[in-house]
């Protein structure tokens, strides 16, 4: 009894953290974003470019490099023109970040209609060598496909860029208080496109991750509103790198959890256990809103909170 | 601000309402052209580029093509089970077509509701189990090669679990599955076979995940019934596994090293007959009836062979196969129990066309149970 | 400036190698040139309006509400549950209970996601698009579990509704009453809002919260005012769908209605007479759209890609620009 207790719990995680990563990227680049003060609901949109174009150039090319480098730069390309909306033109952020969100779906699904029957060798997976025979957690963290493991070194990369460097610093001054940021001759501007952009570059390897590793596949809509997740799971996080890793990964596990009930025989409605990880992201959601809104940055409370 | 929303939007609506009424009265080079060709309409819920259920019609509608003449094809793909599919059903009418293949199970009320408007039109629909004067539906029990690739699985798999990446647990799912774990028990009893379904025809990143659940689980052998199909074989290509494939033997590209064999449509055939015959005017061998058959028609086959499938085992699933189309041997014929012990077809008994498609029970070797 | 939009689409079309002219032509003629196609661009419309009154009416109070879809599936579901049980009633008992079914489910499913608001200061966007997916896939829990049709072979749908409880169409077209439900409905929105103290009261605290406040206007509820009256004009859409188009409850009787409501609401300023004017263009568009793929082999996301560059263009030209000291 343990043991399938044991066996099903370590399934479950591997699948949380696998499920977890393209949450996680896209979490990454949103927490940047916002700690500058820009909230981009277009993160959604940013992840399809990245899926999309990913895979087209990994459909020509057959180069990871190029393609990861590809859907990078796409995410970041349609994040740039919210940053214009928003940041130059002053529209409303998220109006602006679901009309992103519009206008990637029809781009991608016109652009990616002949690569649906197009084959790619993917991205590998890589067991690291001592680590992944830990008993118990070996399998769960250790035995995934190279961009999970790039996730959770982004997420240690931001955490030291955000809270120890001076650039971090910059960031989180212009997201909590832009006009003396900008009386102290920061470049305010700047400073939230270059951002903005790092958000895009995020959610463009989030979907990456999807087509090229994940599935090794492009549908349209692939991403299945994984974007609003993240931009949920965000305020969970406190817009901390840490939290975002931990609730990318239990994200990934109401996610995996009902496939893997059901693999082993335990027969329950797919469609009702299918919401979970969206009735949690809600109730984390809740929980960050009640609980971490000290921890908002300034910039971005009249955004989430604007009312009349 | 709003009044010039509101003139803007006045003023486009005007000129296309303008515009609109004066263009059909301008002369259309394309149309003369095709105005003797007989139209024919198909209609996808999913993108044709599936290498699934999808591209499969649509590989039936390139034979057609090339095979008949004086015919015209119109297509609509990503039409959803909804009632927009009346609207593309009319709008393909409306270009003139006079004869309507509608691929997808959803579109079954659609298209009696617009045949009962268009008495001359014939629509004909994959799989449904009503029909009406100008409606008939078409099926193939695809069943029949999953039972020949649950014998080579059966034989191949080192594990002895077999995986099932389902989308919905209709009859037509589970016909596939036990043909599947039926024809895989036959050759070897140890044989288990665990299903997982996602909820949804076609979601990549859930597919995915299943198919790693399965594998995780010591599944060695994968098989699905999903309308796009590609993750799924793709993950059992990454993780060293076999596979089973399903609507076509073209996925075998995504999985060289572990491809046993699969089932396969060749609707090719069976949509020039169709055609023909509407167009020569014999409708009435096509609407107010079901049509359906197996292995012997050619419409559906065992896809070809990978290098996974050892020699010996192809010869048997061939012998099989020539056993079914003789009417030697019959899948699904008695006597069959499902997974809890209840006898489902007695000896000697052969399954008739309600039992197979009421279809809601697993058979022996499957684990867990069909859910609600 | 919509017209900005056509010209960019038209360069997307032209990069692609197609004839963006003949996408043109074939969109309006496929909606416009034929009466049936003209009746369809109705169709389309209905649900648009009413969704689009669904966004329009929070965002009176500076809420952004994307659940149209959400609380559009929850008043089909309500609907639903009226139309199964209650099925021996009798036409013009079964329909006015379905109405009120719709609204009240719509208004249900737009009164938890302003209470989230309220109560936990949960950002309305994101809890109504989470919203949105947690309620499509109750419609597909029930289709295929308590509700299934016996005799329907497993497939996802519910028994198909009595006569009693469909609403007619009008002729030989797919127009139905619900058309009057959202005329009306828009009527009263804009009744309501110019002409009546709660209106006022709306439109104060969108223009000079810092007033609002000091006045003492109710904002928290307003705030719950709204959004349940938005949710009820969506769930009043779903009611429509069920009972007059589909005639039953299946997964996939909203074609989007619920984000393109959004769009249309946006485009309209908010206001309910160009919120009648941008459903109807969206109606042709839409319509049009299916129309471009037969002939023409494009895929019906183009249309999406014009909807979404209109919607960018009208933000961005700063119509929808809220003039103030610390948007910064």
């Amino acid at each position: 009894m343990i043991e399938i207790a044991l066996a099903l719990i370590q399934g479950v995680l591997a699948a949380g953290v696998r499920a977890g990563t393209p949450i996680l990227y896209a979490m990454l680049g949103e927490i940047v974003s916002e700690r500058a003060g820009v909230v981009n609901l277009g993160t959604d949109g940013a992840m399809l470019m990245g899926a999309c174009f990913g895979f087209i150039t990994m459909a020509h090319t057959q180069d990871p490099f190029l393609s990861l480098l590809a859907a990078a730069l796409a995410g970041a390309g349609i994040s740039l023109i919210h940053a214009f909306m928003v940041v130059t033109l002053r529209a409303n952020q998220i109006a602006s970040g679901l009309a992103l969100t519009f206008l990637s779906l029809g781009i991608t699904s016109f652009i990616g209609r002949p690569y649906v029957k197009r084959a790619i060798d993917g991205i590998a997976q890589w067991s690291v060598p001592v680590l992944s025979k830990i008993p118990f957690l070996g399998p769960i963290l250790f035995r995934h496909d190279i961009l999970v493991y790039g996730a959770y070194l982004c997420a240690l990369l931001i955490w030291f860029f955000l809270f120890y460097t001076r650039g971090g610093l910059v960031l989180r001054a212009v997201g909590e208080n832009s006009s003396v940021a900008f009386a102290m001759g920061i470049r305010v501007r700047r400073v939230q496109y270059l951002a903005v952009a790092f958000g895009g570059i995020c959610a463009g390897l989030a979907g990456a991750y999807l087509s090229l590793a994940y599935t090794r596949t492009w549908v349209e809509g692939m991403t299945n509103g994984r974007g609003i997740i993240a931009v949920a799971l965000v305020i969970f996080s406190a817009w901390h790198p840490f939290w975002g890793a931990i609730g990318a990964i239990l994200f990934g596990t109401t996610f995996a959890f009902q496939l893997q009930l059901q693999a082993r025989g335990m027969t329950l409605s797919p469609y009702f256990l299918d919401m979970l990880p969206y009735l949690f992201t809600l109730f984390a959601l809740l929980m960050g809103a009640k609980m971490r809104r000290h921890e908002m940055p300034e910039g971005i409370k009249k955004v989430f909170e604007e009312v009349g | 601000m709003k009044n010039w929303s509101l003139a803007v939007t006045a003023r486009m609506i005007l000129a296309g309402a303008v515009l609109g009424a004066l263009l059909p009265a301008i002369p259309c080079r394309a149309d003369a052209q095709v105005k003797e060709n007989f139209k024919v309409g198909f209609i996808y819920v999913g993108p044709k580029d599936d290498f699934g259920y999808n591209y499969e019609h649509d590989q039936g509608r390139i034979y057609l093509e090339k095979n008949l003449a004086g015919i015209e094809v119109i297509t609509a793909e990503n039409i959803p089970e909804t009632a927009e599919v009346e609207r593309v059903m009319e709008q393909m009418i409306q270009k003139g077509a006079k004869l309507i293949f509608a691929t997808s199970y959803g579109y079954l009320d659609s298209a009696i509701n617009v045949g009962r408007r268009h008495p001359d039109i014939v629509l004909v629909h994959a799989g449904g189990f009503k029909f009406s004067p100008n409606v008939g539906t078409y099926w193939r029990y695809i069943y029949n090669p999953m039972y020949l690739s649950g014998l080579a699985a059966g034989k191949v798999t080192k594990t002895n679990i077999l995986g099932f990446v389902a989308a919905h647990p209709i009859p037509q799912t589970l016909q596939n599955i036990n043909a599947l774990t039926y024809g895989a028990r036959s050759v070897n009893p140890k044989v288990t076979m665990r299903v997982i379904y996602t909820g949804e025809w076609c979601n990549p990143a859930k597919a995915a995940e299943a198919a790693n659940t399965l594998a995780e689980l010591g599944a060695d052998v994968l098989s699905q019934h999903q309308d796009c199909p590609r993750p799924v074989v793709e993950t059992a290509a990454k993780r060293g596994i076999y596979t089973v494939g399903y609507h076509s033997g073209d996925l075998q590209r995504f999985n060289e090293k572990g491809w046993i064999t699969g089932a396969d449509w060749k609707w090719g055939t069976l949509y020039v007959q169709i055609t023909k015959d509407v167009m020569e005017g014999h409708k009435e061998k096509w609407v107010n009836r079901h049509d359906r058959g197996g292995l012997e028609t050619g419409q559906i086959d065992i896809a070809p062979f990978g290098s996974a499938a050892p020699k010996e085992t192809q010869t048997a699933v061939l012998k099989k196969k020539k056993e079914i189309i003789d009417g030697k041997y019959v899948v699904f014929q008695g006597p069959m129990q499902d997974n809890k012990g209840v006898v489902r077809i007695k000896e000697g008994e052969k399954p008739s066309f309600e039992f197979i498609e009421t279809m809601n029970w697993y058979t022996e070797g499957v684990v867990g149970d069909v859910p609600k | 400036m919509a017209g900005a939009a056509f010209f960019l689409l038209g360069l997307f079309l032209l990069f692609f190698g197609h004839n963006p002219l003949r996408a043109f032509m074939e969109i309006l003629q496929g909606s416009l040139g034929s009466s049936y196609g003209r009746s369809e661009v109705l169709v389309r419309a209905i649900p648009l309006m009413l969704c689009a009154a669904a966004t329009a009416i929070p965002a009176r109070v500076g809420l952004l509400n994307v659940g149209g879809e959400g609380q559009l599936h929850f008043g089909a579901l309500a609907a639903t549950w009226g139309a199964l049980t209650f099925s021996a009633l009798p036409g013009h008992l079964l329909i006015p209970l379905l109405v009120v079914l719709g609204i009240l489910g719509g208004a249900l499913a737009g009164l938890v996601p302003a209470l989230l608001r309220t109560g936990f200061g949960a950002n309305e966007t994101i809890t109504t698009l989470l919203l949105n997916y947690v309620i499509t896939l109750i419609v597909e829990y029930m289709v295929r579990g308590p509700w299934k049709d016996p005799t329907a072979f497993n497939w996802p749908y519910t028994p198909e509704f009595t006569g009693a409880a469909r609403l007619s169409f009008y002729g030989t077209t797919r127009v139905h009453a619900g058309l009057w439900f959202a005329l009306i409905g828009l009527l009263l929105f804009y009744f309501v809002l110019e002409r009546t103290r709660i209106g006022y009261e709306i439109r104060v605290m969108r223009d000079n919260p810092e007033a609002a406040r000091r006045a003492g206007i109710p904002i928290v509820r307003y705030i719950l005012l709204t959004m349940c009256v938005g949710g009820a004009f969506a769930g009043l859409a779903g009611m429509a769908e069920v009972s007059a188009i589909q005639g039953r409850l299946r997964p996939g009787i909203s074609a989007g209605f619920g984000y393109t409501g959004f769009l249309v609401s946006w485009l309209a300023l908010h206001h309910p007479a160009g919120i009648v004017l941008m459903a109807l263009l969206f109606g042709v568009i839409s319509v049009g759209g299916d129309m471009i793929q037969i002939s023409l082999n494009l895929p019906y996301a183009t249309v999406n890609i014009l909807m979404a560059l209109i919607f960018f263009i009208v933000l961005g030209s700063g119509f929808l620009r809220k003039p103030s000291l610390e948007s910064l």
